[in-house]
């Protein structure tokens, strides 16, 4: 049996640190959901398991629905689907659409009822609600047969540090339940846990495109063939993200810095795939101010999406190379005075630092 | 810069050429009389170096003479720069303007026309002369030198010249910092409006367009932050009536449940109710056969005894019966007797009558005769009284007298009559005359003529008026008169009276008013005496009239003559009524008694006779009743018995249901204990158990419908894609709450950049001004004594205030007086000065000015002017010389005089 074990598609979930971006993000989810049908084409699955959370809430649009409907359709066998905790089996949710009831192959599975699966037997744990502290694997009847047992679930495994346990699956939910596999959804990245003989039996294949900043080991699906029913499974993770999500922090300590940190950020491959936040702080000399503008403008031209924070970046207390270009009397008196301010500390020295840029720029213009 | 001379020509009223010069380097006094020319002198004096030689327009053309066609001219020496310069402009028709220089102790051409004008300027101010005549404003520096005519006040300098002012005081300022001052404030104002507030409306900055964009993807957010709201909520709505609906389900579940349970039960209830109806009918059956036998063995037994008494009481009955009978016959004898006695009595009654006769009669003949006598009295009374009032008003009638009314008249009559009189005798003149032996008077005139005797020693009276006159013949002929009065009226009056008083009195034949009282009072008791009788007789007569006393009389004589006729004896002897009367009652009391007495035994007698008969009735009633009864009871003894059972038959029978009954009431006992094992109603169990399916199927129908409306609900909020539309929202906000950040970041750096900069030059200003405030303070606290503290100067160097000490607030200058006012600017103007002198002295013009200026006040400005005259030269224009002739030094030129030299 050979299978494709996706999860957590979130679709139409928000990117609110994204601004504008936040659509092309979504709309890169849809790309990346055909992806996860392609390579479980190419890999000659016999069918696929999407563990839940497929949309990121059940008011998503409905034509939405309809994409994943038809994406989905798109695969030449079964698709099987349990709602997650996001998506649940409540009145009014995406699974109510019409859309499907047209899709012939895909099968949303709404009971604790096993399903003949091509060699198997499947043990689907649909969620019903937002939140649970039930265990949703433990309607499966733990009997030993001759089928391989797949199981598909959405929860967090106990060991994942959480402020409430929320569908939470027991560490050994495999050996209680009998499971060859247990195919789990709700966390966005890869992870797989041995069981106690070595073998990874259940694992979170993590959402199939990465949904921000600082998520590892997210934009994959799994491969997973298991031989025979006992077998330990082979697990192959595929790349199917298409987006980059970079944060670079920055602490500015000599000129240059920001120089080369515009290099950097110049090599990164595949601009226009990626999301790329950089936070500076430290100090800066006034030799780097136009290179910091360079920086902003490169960030917001050549990336998916760029932002630069500059909120914690300060003049350099004892670069009077900020005054020298200013005429001698009331501005350069006003000039120091921002300098001193902005040294400080404080709000007031953010908005003191951003007032010196404005004038150097000013004194630019003059000078030109 | 210094001046030296100053020549005008055709200017106004200046026709001819006037010159003053050389002035001195401190202190000049230029003063002539109103409408001189004085002020003249410095307009041509200003408009030298600050006007263009070639100014048109009407302000130029006023320059010329009056009703001449001349074109104005003006020459001013000056001193600049270490150098002596002259410029000479003539204006409108052949207009020139020449500067020269002195070089080598002579003049020479430095610059003609525009130059000439541009280069005299530039001493003052660097701004072009615009068009016309150069006004106040634009004179530069020479705005603050130099005051034209009564008006010392510095106000509205130009910006250019406090940038001058400012240049010229100090560097710290920054000498080039102006453009990027003006970029800063440029940059500044395309954010703020220049009081400080946010641009509004098509000026608005980027900022406040994302805050409107802000607040409108808010409220985006907010509606479909709503939506999505309502969708969840729609969503929980659906899940609670479903489960209510389920909920339903399994109630209805458990109460068929319950409903089966119920009608078994009231199934076997039903059964062993109908069991106990049928044991109790025929517990009733059993007990209605016992009670049946029972009863009628009973009635048997009742009935035979009632026979054999029923037999016994009619023997009795037929026994007594002839016993009553005679008594019956008795009774009726004894009441024939006893009212034959009662018969007897009631015949003593014509003798109570008669007697009751006779006593009436006696008592109505003695009543009469009584009577008869009383009225015969009294009717010889009446006509006695009669009979002495006749007489009495006979006597009256037979007396003359007045009556009272008339003897008042009479009186009155005989007063007036007396008064007449008695002013008569007052109004006579009295001549007494008494001789010693007889004579005879003759009054000759007076009330009684003719001869008077006279006696001797005998008074002799004789009265007359209006004089007497008598004589003694031979004797004396004697006269008396006296005052006249009208006596005629008197003896009128006393004819009138005395005609009244004899009529009056006529009837009576006495004008003796004592007789004629005493026929008053005389006649007054006969009418007394007649009153008296006539009371008595009105007493007796008792408001009824003779005639009917008599004709009473002769009634009650009729009466008595009536009862004679009966009872003729009592003519002779009168009757004893009372006696009689007496005897007529012991008659009638004897009779009452007797009839009473009849009547009472005829009444017993008629009771037992009454009493017999009813007890005989009764008797044979009740025999007719016994024989009825008895024949009755043999009939129904008979159809009791007509079975042929014997008693003992019968007993035995109803033992034997006396056995069944108690058997089925053992049965029925049996039955009601097992229908007591219930404990309630089945049926009303189930009946509610029913009610409660239906309110329960009420209720899941209920539950159904608004699932189904909340689902539909649900359906087309889910159709809208609420979250969908929500995360796009958040996300706009978001990135505008980034930009909305990102570009108040850059206001607020703006405005501090802006803020620190003001802040800054204020400071470099106020360095500036402090010292000239200062200056100007103490000059003027010298003039006018520290009651006005501090003069305060603003940035552009106008005074704008004073600060006293007493006053924690400054205080405007237009709330001082007049003359501190201008004494106050002139301080101003002063220190001003001096801080702009540098190292070369400059001139200060005052043209008439301090006219507010008390003497007192005036003296202390001449000491301030003179140790200013130290380091300025001051020009003063005035009308009074002598104002200044304190001044210890100081160049005075005449300006009069200077005119009147030039003819």
């Amino acid at each position: 049996m050979k299978f494709l074990h996706t999860a957590d598609w979130q679709i139409g979930m928000k990117a609110a640190d994204l601004g504008a971006a936040g659509e092309r993000a979504r709309e890169e989810r849809l790309a990346a959901a055909r992806r996860v049908v392609d390579a479980g084409r190419d890999r000659g699955v016999d069918f696929i398991l999407v563990a839940g959370d497929l949309f990121e809430d059940n008011a998503v649009s409905r034509v939405l629905i309809q994409k994943i409907a038809d994406i989905l359709g798109q695969f030449r066998g079964p698709v099987f689907v349990i709602p997650g905790n996001h998506d649940p089996l409540v009145p009014g949710s995406v699974w109510e659409h019409s859309a499907w009831k047209s899709c012939g192959n895909v099968r949303v599975l709404r009971e604790e009822a096993p399903v003949e699966l091509p060699g198997g037997v499947l043990f689907p744990c649909p969620a019903r609600q937002k939140h649970s502290g039930r265990n949703p694997v433990a309607w499966i009847p733990p009997e030993r047969t001759p089928d391989i047992r797949i199981g598909i679930a959405h929860g967090t495994v106990e060991g994942i540090r959480q402020d409430e346990p929320d569908y939470p699956i027991l560490r050994d939910a495999v050996r209680r339940s009998c499971l060859d596999y247990l195919a789990l959804g709700h966390w966005h990245s890869y992870a797989t846990y041995p069981d106690h003989e070595g073998f990874v039996r259940m694992a979170y294949s993590g959402t199939h495109e990465t949904t921000r900043f600082g998520e590892r080991d997210s934009g994959n699906a799994l491969i997973v063939d298991i031989p025979e029913a006992g077998s330990p499974p082979l697990i192959t993770p595929v790349r199917t993200g298409g987006l980059t999500w970079n944060i670079i922090e920055k602490e500015l300590r000599e000129a240059g810095d920001v120089q080369r940190l515009k290099e950097q950020l110049e090599t990164l491959p595949d601009p226009g795939s990626t999301f790329v936040e950089v936070s500076l702080s430290g100090i800066i000399a006034a030799d780097d101010r136009e290179a910091l503008a360079h920086l902003e403008n490169i960030l917001a031209a050549r990336f998916l999406s760029g932002r630069l924070d500059t909120l914690r970046l300060r003049p350099m207390p004892e670069d009077d190379t900020w005054l020298a270009g200013l005429p001698p009397g009331v501005v350069r008196e006003a000039a120091g005075r921002l300098r001193q301010l902005a040294s400080a500390g404080g709000e007031s020295s953010t908005i003191a630092s951003r007032a010196l840029m404005e004038l150097y720029s000013l004194a630019g213009e003059d000078a030109q | 810069m210094i001046l030296r001379r100053i020549r005008v020509a055709d200017w106004r009223c200046f026709l001819n050429p006037i010159e003053l010069g050389e002035f001195d380097e401190g202190l000049n006094i230029v003063h002539a009389p109103n409408g001189t020319g004085k002020s003249t002198l410095f307009e041509a004096f200003h408009r030298a170096l600050l006007d263009s030689h070639k100014v048109t327009g009407r302000d130029i053309e006023m320059l010329r003479p009056w009703g001449r066609t001349l074109s104005p001219k003006v020459t001013v020496g000056f001193a600049h720069g270490g150098a002596e310069y002259r410029i000479s402009k003539q204006f409108l028709e052949d207009s020139s303007a020449l500067l020269e220089r002195m070089e080598d102790g002579t003049y020479r051409r430095l610059a003609e026309g525009t130059a000439a004008d541009d280069q005299t300027r530039a001493l003052f101010t660097q701004n072009p002369p615009g068009r016309g005549l150069a006004r106040q404003e634009n004179w530069g520096l020479a705005q603050i030198l130099w005051a034209p005519q009564g008006n010392l006040v510095l106000t509205r300098l130009s910006g250019d010249l406090v940038a001058d002012i400012r240049s010229m005081l100090s560097l710290q300022i920054g000498a080039g910092a102006g453009p990027l001052e003006a970029k800063i404030e440029a940059r500044y104002l395309e954010f703020f409006a220049p009081k400080g507030k946010l641009k509004t409306g098509k000026d608005a900055p980027y900022l406040s367009r994302l805050q409107e964009q802000l607040k409108e993807a808010a409220e985006v957010r907010r509606k479909a932050q709503e939506l999505y709201l309502a969708y969840e909520e729609t969503v929980r709505r659906v899940e609670d009536f479903r489960a209510r609906r389920a909920q339903a389900g399994h109630d209805a579940e458990e109460i068929n449940k319950t409903i089966k349970r119920a009608e078994e039960r009231v199934s076997a209830y039903r059964s062993l109710s109908s069991e106990k109806k049928e044991r109790t009918e025929q517990l009733k059956a059993a007990e209605a056969r016992y009670s049946e036998i029972k009863h009628r063995i009973e009635i048997i037994t009742i009935t035979a005894a009632k026979l054999t008494e029923s037999r016994r009481n009619v023997s009795t009955l037929e026994e007594e019966a002839p016993l009553r009978s005679r008594e019956r016959q008795e009774r009726e004898k004894e009441v024939a007797r006893k009212k034959a006695s009662l018969e007897d009595a009631r015949k003593g009654r014509q003798s109570v009558e008669a007697a009751e006769q006779i006593a009436e009669a006696a008592r109505k003949f003695t009543e009469c005769t009584k009577n008869l006598s009383e009225l015969r009295v009294l009717v010889a009374r009446i006509r006695e009284i009669e009979g002495t009032l006749a007489s009495r008003k006979n006597d009256r009638a037979a007396l003359i007298a007045p009556g009272p009314k008339a003897l008042r008249a009479i009186r009155k009559a005989a007063r007036e009559h007396d008064d007449a009189k008695a002013k008569i005798e007052a109004s006579l003149i009295s001549l007494e005359v008494v001789t010693e032996s007889n004579g005879l008077l003759d009054v000759v005139a007076g009330e009684h003529l003719g001869p008077l005797p006279l006696g001797a020693g005998t008074p002799a009276l004789v009265q007359g008026s209006p004089e007497v006159v008598a004589e003694i013949k031979g004797v004396a002929r004697l006269r008396a008169w006296g005052p006249t009065g009208s006596i005629e009226e008197h003896r009128e009056a006393r004819a009138a009276a005395h005609g009244r008083l004899a009529e009056l009195t006529a009837p009576y034949g006495t004008s003796d008013l004592d007789a004629l009282e005493a026929l008053s009072d005389k006649a007054k008791l006969r009418d007394e005496a007649v009153a008296e009788s006539e009371t008595k007789l009105d007493t007796l007569l008792a408001d009824r009239a003779l005639e009917e006393i008599v004709q009473d009389q002769g009634l009650q004589e009729a009466t008595a003559a009536r009862i004679l006729e009966q009872n003729q004896e009592w003519a002779q002897s009168p009757p004893d009524a009372p006696a009689l009367r007496v005897q007529a009652l012991e008659v009638k009391k004897s009779f009452i008694s007797a009839v009473e007495s009849a009547e009472s035994a005829w009444e017993v007698a008629q009771s037992a006779l009454t009493a017999a008969t009813g007890q005989e009735e009764a008797a044979a009633s009740r025999l007719e009743e016994s024989r009825k009864l008895c024949a009755s009871l043999e009939s129904q003894h008979a159809e009791l018995i007509k079975d042929g059972k014997q008693p003992h038959e019968r007993q035995r029978e109803m033992q034997q249901l006396a056995m069944e009954w108690e058997a089925a009431k053992g049965r029925l006992k049996e039955i009601e204990d097992r229908l007591k094992d219930f404990q309630d109603d089945p049926e009303a169990v189930l009946e509610g158990l029913e009610a409660q399916r239906k309110a329960v199927e009420d209720a899941a129908t209920a539950a159904r419908d608004q699932e189904i409306r909340e689902e539909s609900k649900l359906e087309g909020l889910a159709a809208k894609g609420p979250y969908s539309d929500m995360v796009v929202a958040e996300e706009r906000l978001a990135q505008l709450k980034h930009d909305v950040q990102t570009e108040q970041l850059r206001v607020d750096a703006v405005r501090l950049l802006r803020e620190t900069v003001a802040s800054c030059r204020a400071e470099a200003i106020a360095a500036v001004t402090g010292p000239v405030e200062l200056a100007a303070t103490r000059t003027f606290q010298r003039i006018a004594g520290g009651r006005l503290g501090r003069i305060q100067i603003g940035e552009d160097f106008e005074p704008k205030a004073v600060q006293p000490e007493i006053s924690p607030e400054s205080v405007p200058l237009d709330n001082i007086s007049g003359g501190e006012r201008e004494q106050l600017y002139l301080a101003a103007r002063l220190a001003l000065a001096h801080a702009l002198r540098k190292d070369e002295r400059q001139l200060v013009v005052l043209d008439d000015v301090l006219t507010a200026s008390d003497a007192g006040r005036l003296a202390r400005v001449m000491n301030v002017l003179e140790e200013a005259a130290q380091d300025l030269q001051i020009l003063i224009l005035t009308c009074h010389p002598e104002r200044y002739r304190g001044l210890q030094s100081g160049r005075f030129f005449d300006l009069d005089d200077a005119i009147g030299k030039t003819g």
